[in-house]
């Protein structure tokens, strides 16, 4: 009861918080793009086909409506910080945030189709974040970073002349990544503690 | 404690921590100078240095802009006070005109700092009673400044040199 009362929607809250956090001169908060939206709900509805979330269990007739009330914020706030997850994983904008955001849409349909179990799904869930963090915060910062050698300038003037300049991003600092893979990670290790079908099952076989 | 308690309980804090959470996405205070700041404005109970405030109208007086904007700097790190923001405005405006042509830059700041006056100002409405400025308003400085960066075809107009500073 008291991880389904505080830990988990304080938990999302704060991944909702940090997701837009990026640090460069000053501090900005960026608000989840619509994409961001999109791709949440794909997120959310692949968690309850898989039984990794049971909304059932967090709303139903025989809870009482303060607790109902409760299962709603776990809801709401598990779309929330599903979206501002997805804000930290997309590039802000350029050709690499259209790749992006098709790549996650059409990986998130797949899943879905797929109906795999919750330990699946949250392996896949892992994998989608950690591969796309990778690409945005090690290889796309790398490419937009303007320090480098001649041969690094000469790729990068070269890759850019092929996409048109939308491949390069904004330079953060190393902040934003620290801050990025502790949203990602504490948004993956509260999805593994929401309420599951699985767990239904096993509490109704005992 | 009943469940009913700790339920209440939850709900009072997630609600507290979504409100604080949108109101910095609206706010996006820059340093936590800035968001402790505006959370003792939005409450009333902001207070600028008085003294670090005087020193930089002293010099603001003496054309030491660049100094009298750090003691500005220092009354109000939060950047919650008008009357603050407005000196602030006024100083890149004075240090950025100029006869023949203005500096775009300082304008800018300039134009950035007398909008964090107007969002600071109750009903967005700045008036400062200096005899020492010819605006003492941040419309009319907002309009200045604003005029300054406008490119048009009175900038080519030779007369411009005899314009005075305000």
């Amino acid at each position: 009861m008291k991880r389904e009362a505080f830990f988990l929607p304080l938990s999302f809250l704060t991944v909702t918080l940090l997701g837009g956090v990026r640090v460069a001169d000053r501090i900005v908060l960026l608000p989840p793009p619509l994409v961001s939206l999109v791709l949440g709900v794909l997120l959310v509805g692949v968690l309850v086909r898989s039984g990794a979330l049971a909304p059932e269990r967090l709303m139903n007739g025989a809870r009482t409506p303060l607790a109902n009330v409760s299962g709603a914020v776990v809801l709401i706030t598990t779309f929330l910080a599903a979206a501002q997850a997805f804000t930290v994983a997309i590039p802000e904008y350029g050709l690499p945030r259209l790749l992006f955001s098709v790549f996650l849409f059409v990986l998130l349909m797949n899943t879905s189709a797929a109906a795999p179990d919750r330990v699946r799904v949250l392996r896949s869930v892992l994998v989608i974040f950690g591969s796309a963090f990778i690409l945005k915060f090690i290889v796309l910062a790398a490419l937009s970073d303007p320090a480098g050698g001649w041969w690094k300038r000469t790729l990068l003037a070269m890759l850019e002349g092929l996409t048109l300049g939308t491949l390069s991003q904004d330079v953060y600092r190393p902040a934003t990544g620290y801050i990025a893979f502790a949203t990602l990670a504490l948004f993956i290790g509260t999805l593994a503690l929401l309420p599951s079908r699985q767990t239904t099952a096993l509490a109704r076989t005992s | 404690m009943r469940e009913s308690t700790w339920r209440s309980l939850g709900l009072a804090l997630a609600a507290a921590y979504a409100a604080f959470i949108v109101w910095l996405y609206v706010r996006q205070p820059q340093t936590v100078a800035e968001m402790t700041g505006a959370m003792t404005a939005s409450i009333g109970a902001y207070q600028i240095d008085d003294a670090a405030f005087a020193d930089g109208v002293r010099l603001f007086r003496r054309d030491q802009f660049d100094a009298s904007r750090l003691a500005f700097e220092r009354a109000d790190s939060a950047h919650q006070d008008a009357r603050t923001q407005f000196y602030i405005a006024y100083s890149y405006y004075r240090q950025g005109w100029g006869r023949v042509y203005n500096d775009d830059a300082l304008f800018q700041r300039g134009l950035e700092a007398v909008d964090r006056a107007i969002v600071a100002a109750p009903h967005g409405r700045v008036a400062v009673d200096d005899p020492d400025l010819q605006m003492r308003s941040a419309d009319e400085l907002k309009a200045e400044l604003q005029a300054g960066i406008r490119r048009d075809a009175s900038d080519l107009n030779p007369l411009r040199i005899f314009r005075q500073r305000k």
